[in-house]
């Protein structure tokens, strides 16, 4: 479930991040130092929303960074990322992020299973405002935890 | 996740038979699907799809709730009184 992915190590929190591309460097980082995804990878999802990908968005402004397998996942990973205060999805106005997800899927399957588990998450009114009220990892593990795992 | 919701929204509703796949804009055409529901920043994008419902959020469970259901309304799909759960 979640939580097997969003751990202390990859639930971070960072404060004045320098732009988008700075979140996205960021939340990618821990994906990058398990061997879960390759510098391809982050390359491929920068490059996505600069070219106006902001569908990443999902509203409230929490954003699901992810990319295709083929662009260099090496095993199924998941980490968040906090930002005070937030930036702007390639630089738009109308897309300021303060939590973001960085997906990183092997295949289908494994995508679909985590999608679940993450969509009754931030579609919980209560869980969802909690998590961005979160201030450390354990508090995000916490919300996490309540959020269980799908029927 | 917008398959996934509206898949939840279905049963809450207590409506069985709808058939809800996702895609990404390249693979779909218009006639596809009775109704497309797509997030506010593809629906220009999309508009050649047909009937689309645009979506602010796509985690936003009362909008869907609303969204869906006004569409199952034009679509002549008929609601149980009492939605199940809902």
């Amino acid at each position: 479930m979640l939580n097997d992915y969003l751990t202390s190590d990859t639930i971070r929190f960072a404060d004045n991040v320098d732009g988008w591309r700075d979140a996205i460097n960021q939340v990618s980082a821990p994906l990058l130092a398990s061997g879960s995804i390759t510098p391809a990878y982050v390359d491929a999802m920068t490059a996505s929303i600069a070219a106006g990908g902001v569908y990443i968005d999902l509203g409230y402004g929490i954003a699901l960074a992810h990319s295709r397998p083929e662009n260099g996942v090496q095993q199924t990973g998941l980490s968040s990322l906090r930002v005070s205060p937030a930036v702007l999805l390639n630089d738009d106005p109308a897309h300021p992020i303060d939590l973001f997800f960085c997906l990183a899927a092997t295949d289908q399957q494994s995508h679909l299973k985590t999608m679940m588990e993450l969509a009754k998450l931030l579609s919980d009114a209560e869980l969802r405002t909690r998590l961005l009220a979160a201030t450390t990892p354990a508090e995000t593990s916490t919300v996490i935890e309540e959020n269980g795992t799908p029927e | 996740m917008v398959h996934m919701n509206i898949d939840k929204v279905l049963k809450e509703l207590g409506v069985a038979g709808i058939d809800v796949d996702h895609a990404d804009l390249g693979s779909v055409a218009r006639g596809d699907a009775d109704a497309v529901f797509v997030g506010r920043d593809i629906a220009e994008a999309a508009e050649h799809l047909g009937d689309l419902v645009v979506l602010n959020s796509i985690i936003d469970l009362n909008e869907l709730r609303t969204k869906v259901r006004e569409t199952l309304d034009s679509k002549g799909v008929s609601v149980p009184e009492a939605g199940v759960g809902a």
